[in-house]
Parts: structure tokens; sequence; C-alpha cells
């Protein structure tokens, strides 16, 4: 099942047409033009302020393009209504807020709002899908917590299944692991690959790890400076050439012992004894 | 379930192996309108709280009526309510009870308007009368009083105007490509500042004995009040009875962060601009009728929301609870210094400003409610 070349054989609903984008007078994304392979899982990877959020703010609508357009199914994401969008587009923010006292179940359920309407304000369809939505996120047992007493990795857990219950073709998440520790890190990245497998969801992760982006990547895309630097399958963009280029660091890329992808080490740290000749 | 005939379900959350969750705490309202289906969430905590504000509700009433310049047995009360013939029907039903019936309808609009407005600003601090709606409407109020107009069938409009306008002026001042939250209370304070302002300087230009009488009406007062001003109050509530229950619903959608909500599908901007403006003309009516009645709108969402313990204000039992308080403050402020009568304002003001300062002391973070 391996993808083609550059993802080009496959097909895309949604993508990025010479997309600038900018926050008042500065211009973050310079005319971008992305293709999302459809159920595949794509990393968005990048140092900071390169403008991968921004990027995916503006796939999920969330940022209005200063030029050019987002196409979803062919159309122009501004042209289409809110409220549809949501129904083929979920998306999780960077540092979501969810309301004091709020608690698991009915966090999840809010995912449903945009298949609902104030006189059917609960469905059958909205009991399955945030049941699913929790079995599979495993926060079942969570539901009556409030959401405030949970841990970092579970609230991550249940702000996924809050997305997950909206059941939609696409999912974007914007740095879903920034603050949880590294166990709590592989755990949501491989939810995200279940779901994408058993699913077949197309998912767009901004990640700022490039290993893990390495790992769970289908499509890695590597910005810089809001522009895109690499695109393709890991293993053939991951190299240490390209870590040099995007992040300016020395290393040495080899096979991760586990996956095979391509795993970034870094030069040599400081010592004293060598700290004369480092770069 | 045969068609034809609706039936309606309460179904309660049963826990079990195969029982499919639902937000915890709700009941499940079901019902059918011929083909279509109709299914509202029933949080039953606030449920009962509403019940239970509604005997509150109904002492008060008796209570009020009973207490004054002369007692009245709560069995007269509830005679002359029913309209059997009682002696004292002048007191209670002539005297008391239209003003009474004027201070539940102040307070329950009050009530909706902090709650509409607290929750798009998502700061408890925010309400009709922080954020100088009530100053908008002082202004236009007082500025007319010292051009004698003192007809109280006339001022509720020009405060209506005066609400309005100061909330524009909000508005347009905090709006940037959006309207973001903490900007919007702050602009909101700074705009009241300065209205308060340019209503003492119409104060002190106009003659003595209007500005003392545009400073009874300035803290809030029922002394006067009819069912000439209960009635057009009570027609404009029932007409804003479908964008309330709108607003009910609404309410719980503006409730996450910006971007979350717009993922989410909701048009953050009209739902927002839809619930300030409930909001604002609520309160702009409310303070026509018997001024700005201080700390209402502040007090009885926030403590409506600790009883309920909801994710979002309760609209009903912030409605009933502004009524009690209102109603149980003039209670007070007829009897405390008889036969001297307080504004109500006064007593509204007395219990609001502690509590304030308690909330602001008690929040957990500096940044609570945001």
């Amino acid at each position: 099942m391996s993808m083609s070349m550059s993802g080009s054989g496959g097909t895309s609903r949604l993508s990025a047409h010479e997309l600038t984008l900018a926050y008042d007078d500065r211009t973050v994304v310079h005319e971008l033009e992305l293709a999302v392979p459809d159920g595949r899982v794509t990393v968005i990877v990048g140092p900071n302020a390169c403008g991968k959020s921004t990027t995916l703010r503006a796939l999920g609508r969330l940022l209005k393009p200063k030029s050019g357009s987002v196409l979803l199914d062919g159309a122009e994401l501004a042209s289409i209504p809110t409220r549809k969008i949501a129904q083929s587009i979920g998306l999780l923010p960077q540092s979501p807020s969810a309301p004091e006292a709020i608690t698991v179940a009915d966090l999840v359920s809010r995912g449903r709002q945009p298949h609902q309407r104030w006189w059917q304000q609960w469905s059958e369809e909205d009991e399955r899908a945030v049941t699913d939505a929790m079995a599979r996120t495993d926060v079942t047992d969570l539901a009556e917590r409030p959401v405030d007493e949970l841990s970092g990795g579970q609230r991550q857990r249940v702000w996924i299944a809050m997305a997950l219950a909206q059941e939609t073709d696409l999912l974007l998440l914007d740095e879903p692991t920034t603050f949880l520790d590294i166990a709590h890190q592989v755990e949501v990245l491989d939810l995200v690959r279940r779901l994408n497998h058993d699913q077949g969801r197309t998912v767009v992760i901004v990640l700022h790890d490039l290993n893990q982006a390495a790992r769970y990547a289908d499509h890695l895309v590597a910005m810089k400076e809001g522009r895109i630097v690499a695109e393709g399958p890991p293993s053939e963009v991951v190299t240490a050439d390209l870590v040099r280029q995007v992040f300016g660091l020395h290393s040495v890329v080899v096979p991760d012992p586990v996956t095979g992808s391509p795993l970034v080490v870094p030069g040599a740290p400081y010592h004293p004894t060598n700290g004369a000749d480092a770069a | 379930m045969s068609g034809g005939v609706s039936t309606t379900t309460v179904e309660r959350k049963t826990v079990g192996a195969r029982a499919g969750v639902r937000p915890a705490g709700y009941s499940l309202v079901r019902t059918r309108f011929g083909a279509r289906r109709v299914s509202f969430l029933l949080h039953r905590r606030a449920a009962v709280v509403a019940v239970v504000l509604v005997l509150l509700l109904c002492l008060s009433c008796v209570a009020y009526l009973s207490v004054g310049e002369s007692f009245v047995a709560p069995a007269e009360v509830l005679k002359v309510i029913l309209g059997q013939p009682s002696p004292d029907e002048l007191v209670v039903g002539t005297l008391r009870l239209p003003r009474m019936v004027v201070g539940l309808l102040v307070g329950a609009a009050f009530g909706v308007s902090g709650a509409l407005i607290q929750t798009v600003a998502r700061n408890p601090l925010a309400s009709p009368d922080i954020i100088g709606v009530t100053q908008g409407a002082s202004v236009l109020t007082v500025f007319a009083m010292t051009y004698g107009v003192t007809s109280f069938t006339v001022l509720p409009y020009l405060s209506v105007t005066g609400g309005m306008l100061a909330a524009v002026l909000v508005y347009v001042f905090a709006w940037r490509g959006g309207l973001h939250a903490t900007r919007f209370v702050l602009i909101g304070i700074g705009i009241a500042i300065a209205l308060r302002s340019l209503t003492t300087l119409f104060m002190t230009k106009g003659d003595y004995l209007v500005a003392q009488q545009a400073q009874v009406w300035m803290t809030g007062s029922l002394n006067g009040r009819g069912w000439d001003e209960a009635a057009p109050l009570g027609w404009v509530l029932l007409i804003l009875l479908p964008a309330v229950a709108w607003a009910a619903y609404a309410q719980r959608t503006v409730s996450l962060d910006d971007s979350t909500a717009t993922a989410l599908g909701v048009r953050l901007g009209h739902v927002r601009l839809g619930l300030v403006l409930l909001g604002v003309v609520l309160a702009s009516v409310a303070t026509g009728t018997a001024g700005p009645v201080d700390f209402v709108a502040l007090l009885a969402p926030q403590i409506a929301r600790r009883m309920t313990r909801t994710a979002q204000i309760p609209l009903l039992c912030s409605a009933l609870l502004g009524a009690v308080i209102v109603v149980l403050a003039d209670l007070l402020a007829r009897k405390l210094f008889a036969p001297t009568e307080l504004p109500v304002g006064v007593l509204t003001a007395a219990v609001g400003a502690p509590y304030l300062i308690w909330l602001i002391i008690s929040s957990r973070t500096a940044g609570a409610g945001k």
C-alpha cells in the first residue's frame, strides 16, 4: 500500500492554493500550495513560528486568507456556511478551554453541535456518536467527572473525543501533544493513527517534534518561514540536509530501531573536551 | 409511539453496561409534532432549583403584600390575589400588588440580562450595570429630567434609547475584526465611567429639585410604580420570551473558546450579537421602569449558577432569582426605616457590593471566568 511518489496520485478533498496568511500586516505564510491526501495522516512540522499552526487554522477556516484560497471539495471555504464546514472538518485548537465545572460527557456531547438544532438537541445518532467517541478514546469511565479535575493526558483525550464525536471525514489537530509527557504523547498519536486506520479518516496534525512526525506521518510537510520546504513520505523527506535546512541543526539520520522510519539524532552535545570545535 | 397524538417522554440516563453516554446530569425530553421529532436536554439540578426558586418567590410575594405600614394577614392577601372580596383590597391590591409586580418583572429582566452579557463576555463581572448600559440609560433620562420631562410614560423610552446607544458605543470601540471578551468589558467600564460623569454634569446644571428627583431615580426606586409601568414592561418581556428561549440554547454554543466554537460550526459573531442585543434591551427596559437597580444583574446569574452547578449560566433560574432579590430588597427598603422609604437600589447595592468584592477575592485565579 505504498504511496506513489509525492502523493499526487491520491485524491484530495482539502487543499490550499496560493494561500497567503497574515496577522494584521505581518505575513506569516507565503503563497502556500498544499493538497491534503485523503485517508492519510499528514503531519506538518517545522520550527517555532514557521506558520504551521497558522496554516492549520486556515485549513479549518479559523483564519481568513489574506489572498489565495482553501478549497473543500472544490468549493472555496469562505463560501461554505460554517455549520456545513463543521460537518466535514473537525478541528481541535492548540489550547481549547472548557467552561468551569463542565463534565466530560457534557463536553464530548458539544462535538455534536453541527448536527443539532435548538429543537433537536439530542438524537439517537448523537448518543451513538458520543458513546463511540468516548469508548475509542477510553474516557467512558470519566463520563461524570468535571473536566477541570482531570490530568493533562486525560483532558486531551476528552478533547479529542469531542472532536471525534463531530464525526467528520477530516480531522485537524493543532499540536495535540504539547502539554503531555512522553507516554501520553505516544498514546495520543497512536490513537490518531488507529482512528485513521479503522475509519479511514483524513488527519492533519501539527507537531514540532520531527521524530514523532516521521514516525506517525504518511505524508510529511516540512515548513520554514511560511513556506513548504519539502513534502512526501517521511522516508524520502527526512534527511540530515533537510534537518539542517529547516531546523538549523546538525544531525545524523538513522533508521528507527522499532519502525524503520527515519530517526534524527542531533550532533554531539556540548562537552568541555569537544566544546571548542562545536559549530 | 403511535403517530398523530404526540407522546412526550422524559428519560433519565440509566447507568448500565450497554447504556449510551449522554451529558451527565441532564434528562432527555422527547416528543414529536406530527412527523417532526423534537428533543430537549433538561438539566435535572437546574429544574429542581427552579422549582425551589418559584416557591421562594411565592413566599416573598406573600410576605411583600403582608408587610407594610399596616400588617395584612397572609390569608387575606391570598383572598385579594384570588379576587375575593376583602377589607384589605385597597392596601394589598391597589397599593402593594402593582409595585410588587413591577419589582418582580424588573428583577427578572435584570437577571436574564446579566446572565446573557456575562455569558458573552465570559466574565462574571460583566453585567449591564458595569459595562455602561444602565449608565447610558441614566444619562439620557437625567438629561431629559433636567429639561423638565418628568412623565414616567416618556422616560422609559429615553432610557431604552440611552442604554442601546451606550451598548452600540461599547460594541463599536471593542470591535476589532472580532469581539474580544476582555476588551469588551474594559471598554464598557471606561464608557460607564464617562457616562456617569456626564450624568453628574447634568445633575449639577439642573435645578435643585430636579437633581433630587433624578438622584432617587438613579439609585433605582420602585416608589410610585404601578400598573402603568408594569403593563408595558410585562408586554415587552412577553414579546421577548421566544428570544430568551433561543438564548438559553445559544448560550450553550458560545461557552467554549472562540476557536473550538467556530470549529463546531457556531456563527460566533451573529450569536454573540444576538445575545448582547437581547441583554441590552432587557436591561434598558428594566432601567427605564425602575432606574438602575444596581447589582441585581451582576448577582442573580452568579448565585443561580452556583446553585445549579451548570456549565453555563441558567437563564430561568437567573430570572427567578433576580425577581426574588428585588421583591425582598424592596420589602426591606419599605420596612427598614419606615416611614422613610429607601430606594430599592440602596438595598441591592448594600448586598451586592460586598458580594462583588467576595467574588473577586474568591476567584481561584486572576483570569477566572475566562
